[in-house]
């Protein structure tokens, strides 16, 4: 049960992180004309389309992560300590405190990115959304790095 | 006052207190209650590790979310005039500095 809900939660995890570094991309560097490249194309989405879906699955992920947590605390992090990792355990200590501070943000980031979107916040909108990304994407890199350590199924 | 500036203002000190509370509740461990996974209980306030590892993170959440409604409570009985003119930065300026506080908090397992 626990390892199934851990792949439920690396795959709410990819799915976030592919729409929020979306739409961070298109936030700070959106594509003056459309198509072309991969890259003019990656980042020429509706940016503000991407905002309720990132807040659901930010949620659900955390909600999942919250629940296996417990398991890891039980039985990964004596391992991580026998292993001598600090570093492996303070990242993920990060992690979860990280997550957390990405939960404060979400009200105020799906507020700036409400439609019609407000000029006069463009800059707390692509700075909220660079935040959001980088929790995003140290949380998921850790995540990955510390279940390795360990081993699936293991 | 509007519900979309008034939404405006309460999003801004949610995410301003909620991070600012976790992070004092996690440094001075002010949990609201702490579960202990192996025995599957959850008890009121902080207690000590006892068959096994102790957990607050759950706990400090729950103090940060109280201090956040709180704060929002108090936020909405404030005429708009006077949160209107909050800089909408402080939702991420906060919740950034909170963040290098967290990473500070726990350099000892970079360090050594």
């Amino acid at each position: 049960m626990i390892t199934a809900l851990l792949i439920i939660h690396g795959l709410l995890a990819v799915a976030l992180l592919g729409g929020v570094t979306h739409q961070a991309v298109s936030a700070w560097s959106p594509a003056r004309k459309a198509a072309g490249s991969f890259v003019n194309r990656f980042r020429s989405v509706t940016a503000a389309s991407y905002t309720n879906a990132i807040v659901v699955l930010y949620i659900v992920t955390m909600v999942v992560g919250a629940v296996i947590y417990p398991e890891f605390r039980i039985s990964i992090r004596g391992v991580l300590e026998e292993l001598d990792s600090p570093a492996a355990m303070g990242a993920f200590e990060l992690k979860e405190h990280f997550a957390v501070v990405g939960l404060a943000l979400l009200p105020a980031y799906w507020y700036f990115w409400r439609l019609p979107l407000a000029d006069e916040h463009a800059r707390t909108r692509k700075i909220l959304t660079a935040l959001l990304a980088f929790i995003i994407w140290w949380n998921f890199l850790v995540g990955h790095v510390v279940n390795n350590l360990r081993g699936f199924g293991a | 006052m509007t519900a979309r500036r008034s939404f405006s203002s309460l999003a801004i000190i949610f995410a301003v207190v909620y991070a600012v509370a976790y992070a004092a509740a996690m440094w001075q461990n002010y949990a609201l209650f702490t579960y202990h996974p192996v025995l599957n209980e959850i008890a009121m306030g902080v207690e000590k590790p006892k068959d096994g590892p102790a957990m607050y993170w759950y706990g400090w959440m729950a103090t940060a979310a109280i201090a956040a409604a709180l704060a929002c409570l108090v936020a909405s009985l404030v005429p708009d005039r006077i949160t209107r003119r909050l800089w909408s930065g402080w939702s991420w300026a906060i919740p950034l500095a909170v963040l290098f506080f967290l990473a500070y908090l726990l350099r000892g397992y970079f360090l050594r």
